[in-house]
């Protein structure tokens, strides 16, 4: 009995991911009349049945903590995460790389922060502008009709602003701010920092048979009525709708299986339920695994014709690997917010406003002793539902007790406070990148990665410089700054990988012997293998991923149908 | 405050009977505030402990209620079930559930911290009074938890009992302020269904001074 299973049947696509970028897929390319299989290593995820919205945390074990699948806890759909059972990487010496990996049925789309913002023109030529990283092969303008309809069919919530390298989008209205918001947003006026309404994925009327959020503030649990943007709820349907689309979970993606011709001809996976390979055939391979699981795909498919792994006659599979550049934890305490009337203070699952980078012109000027910016995001006051841990460490603020007062203590101070973290934009660097780790292998038999990652002064100047703005708008703002990060733990910058935004490693280029992807996101090497999740990114801007994915993944889909259809692969 | 009004384009039943399903992964715990808490109290206690042992679960009983009793706007923490509640959770984090998303101080453990706190505090009563804490007289308990409350305070020899005590304090307020007595006290108003969001309240704006007239959707619009 053959322990490959092999179907004769030929799909016009394998698309291997259901995340951002697969699910981006499945929507073009079945729309457009292909069908497609698509492969998840995670199991089926119902949303609407599934979703913990709303439930309260002595409904449920332990008050949500310690769930064994889900390390966010129990409220969380991130199934997975940084340390997967049987599923291992390695860093070498000096790198500390945390690779998140969501096993289910739309990916990191179900908890993400629905934060949609789109990259900016400098952001696609920054090397161009100021002379470090690489330049993309397109232009903003390239990807604007992408960005409009990416958003017209989810929906995304903003306002025009008409801000310097901050594209305005096609949004909704946005709500109101909630009360410490405006606070904040007055000390920005002070401090001549914009402070805006922000750009979230969530609904704020109703489209496509989604009703419009209802302000429970748990968006990062997935919306069980569909009015934030996930995968599973926003494009496999419709995908599925159209009869083009069959979705295979427990599919763990191996390799590419490439013909004598070099081109790709079927995806090889391990069945997670019986441990037995299966080989799908398709004239056409999307890979959207995630930017890392995408490169040691390609780094696993090793032939004759591709013999360092498929795509990588370049050496550049792996390369220039790129998280976003974090800090968190910078909160203040407000007087002023102490015991305010209680209201509601939820809203959405996420800021209403935030700031974007503003410091443009200063670093063209040289001012700054760092090059690319950040945006800043923050939160506090009530919103979101108490959590256990949300009380700890109560001795830093009420220097300790126990009794009455102690209680009530709690209750005065529970809510004043708000916290500031940055999202920046970190350079690529030679000294960070994946490859396989010839020494192991995961349950499934796959050789791992092994992480090369290292931040520069760069990054590190710009995490100081975000941890003195916060600083500056607690102050104005009448608070009392609370952290104390300083140079001897790099401003606690937060580690690689840690706010999983992780891009590049498979990147696009207009020189075949620089970058594995062209302008199109089609493989210089096999033309019929497309990539269409965070891995072809050149850059990272301050601007986080999502929302560049699925517009470049719905660019590149078009392509590649235009192309079938014009048997041109 | 919630706006019932409703819009014409939500099938409104079918919404609520989504978002109000009970999933199947919910279920009732052990340790539930209230009812349970104090029926258990009443006959008894019929909650078995399984991290603590029983000498260890008494004397967290007692010391729950020294940090949160009842006054005459809520509960006390045994009300609430936070003895229980303690319990159950620390035994999750030791039987290795995962990392304990809040208690990043990694290399050790609450329950271990909790443990520690507990043993000292009956060596300590054992020394002074010859009981241990649960034996000891009101005074006594107080007069011990009095040096090592206010971590800031301690005298040299008492510091890291103090530091210990502050995990167990972490512990009861996360318990209480979890449960729905202390989701109500706080008031935490919000994780229900809303109409309509309608921001901040207007006696909250005047307390912070601000206001919406400030164009906060144009930021252009402020410049001079």
């Amino acid at each position: 009995m053959p322990q490959v299973i092999r179907s004769p049947k030929v799909y016009d696509a394998v698309i291997v991911g259901s995340g951002a970028g697969g699910g981006m897929a499945a929507y073009v390319l079945t729309k457009a009349g292909a069908k497609c299989l698509m492969l998840e290593a995670g199991d089926w995820y119902d949303t609407a049945k599934e979703s913990t919205m709303m439930q309260w945390p002595y409904q449920v074990p332990h008050r949500g903590a310690f769930d064994r699948k889900k390390p966010n806890g129990y409220f969380d759909p991130g199934y997975g995460g940084w340390r997967l059972p049987g599923e291992p990487y390695t860093n070498a010496p000096g790198s500390n790389w945390m690779w998140w990996r969501t096993r289910a049925l739309g990916g990191r789309t179900n908890h993400w922060g629905r934060i949609s913002l789109r990259m900016g023109p400098y952001d696609f030529k920054p090397f161009t502008r100021d002379g470090h990283g690489f330049d993309w092969p397109i232009s903003y303008e390239d990807l604007a009709p992408y960005y409009d309809k990416t958003e017209e069919l989810i929906g995304v919530f903003g306002t025009a602003e008409g801000l310097e390298n901050t594209p305005d989008g096609k949004f909704m209205p946005p709500p109101r701010p909630r009360c410490y918001e405006l606070m904040i947003q007055k000390a920005c006026r002070k401090l001549g920092i914009p402070c805006i309404p922000s750009r979230l994925s969530i609904i704020t009327q109703s489209i496509n048979g989604r009703p419009h959020c209802h302000y429970c503030g748990q968006c990062g649990r997935s919306c069980a009525t569909s009015s934030n943007f996930s995968s599973p709820t926003v494009l496999i349907p419709p995908a599925m709708a159209t009869g083009n689309l069959e979705v295979r979970c427990n599919a763990m993606g191996r390799e590419v299986i490439v013909g004598h011709d070099g081109l790709a001809q079927a995806v090889s996976y391990i069945d997670k339920k019986t441990r037995k390979e299966n080989q799908v055939r398709a004239k056409i391979v999307v890979l959207a695994a995630s930017t890392c699981e995408t490169a040691r795909i390609l780094l696993n498919s090793k032939s004759p014709t591709h013999p360092n792994g498929l795509g990588n006659s370049s050496g550049y599979v792996g390369k220039y690997l790129m998280d976003t550049v974090g800090a968190d934890g910078s909160d203040g305490f407000f007087p002023a917010m102490v015991d305010m009337p209680p209201h509601n203070e939820d809203g959405v699952g996420g800021m209403h406003l935030y700031m974007p980078w503003w410091n443009y012109q200063r670093q063209l000027r040289h001012e700054l002793p760092f090059s690319r910016g950040f945006h800043i995001e923050f939160g506090g006051g009530r919103s979101g539902m108490p959590d256990v841990g949300d009380f700890f460490g109560s001795d830093r603020m009420l220097g300790g007790g126990y009794g009455v007062g102690l209680k009530r203590g709690v209750k005065k101070m529970w809510g004043a406070f708000v916290g500031f973290s940055c999202r920046g934009e970190m350079i690529p660097n030679e000294q960070s990148y994946c490859e396989i780790d010839k020494d192991l292998v995961d349950e499934w038999g796959i050789p791992v990665l092994k992480f090369h990652y290292h931040f520069t002064d760069e990054e590190i100047q710009m995490v100081k410089y975000a941890r003195e703005t916060f600083r500056e708008i607690i102050l104005t703002a009448g608070g009392q700054p609370l952290e104390n990060y300083g140079p001897g733990d790099n401003w606690g910058i937060a580690q690689g990988g840690a706010i999983i935004h992780e891009v590049g490693a498979c990147r696009m280029g207009a020189d075949r012997s620089t970058s594995v992807l062209n302008a199109n996101c089609q493989a210089w090497d096999c033309k019929n293998l497309f990539i269409t999740d965070g891995a072809p990114f050149v850059s990272n801007a301050d601007k986080n991923p999502t929302l560049s994915i699925m517009a470049l993944a719905w660019r590149t889909s078009e392509y590649a149908a235009d192309q079938v259809r014009k048997r041109n692969v | 405050m919630e706006n019932k009004k409703q819009s014409g384009s939500l099938n409104r039943r079918d919404l609520l009977k989504v978002i109000t399903a009970a999933p199947a992964a919910a279920m009732v715990v052990p340790g539930l505030a209230g009812e349970s808490a104090v029926a258990a109290q009443e006959s008894g206690g019929g909650y078995q402990p399984k991290f603590f042992n029983t000498h260890e679960y008494q004397t967290v009983t007692v010391l729950s209620d020294w940090i949160i009793p009842a006054d005459e706007h809520s509960g006390s923490a045994t009300q609430a079930g936070v003895p229980e509640f303690m319990d159950d959770w620390l035994n999750a984090e030791e039987a290795g559930g995962g990392p304990p998303r809040h208690h990043r101080r990694v290399s050790a453990t609450m329950g271990t911290e909790a443990l520690g706190s507990l043993t000292w505090i009956d060596m300590e009563c054992n020394r002074l009074h010859g009981n241990d804490f649960v034996d000891c007289s009101r005074d006594q308990q107080k007069q011990i938890l009095d040096r090592i409350a206010y971590p800031g305070k301690a005298a040299p020899e008492d510091v890291n009992a103090a530091a210990a005590f502050s995990r167990v304090r972490d512990l009861v307020l996360g318990g209480y302020f979890s449960s729905k007595m202390g989701i109500e006290y706080l008031p935490y108003l919000g994780n229900h269904y809303v109409e309509q969001w309608n921001g901040c309240p207007e006696p909250d704006l005047e307390r912070l001074g601000v206001s919406y007239s400030e164009d906060w959707r144009n930021w252009k619009s402020t410049d001079d």
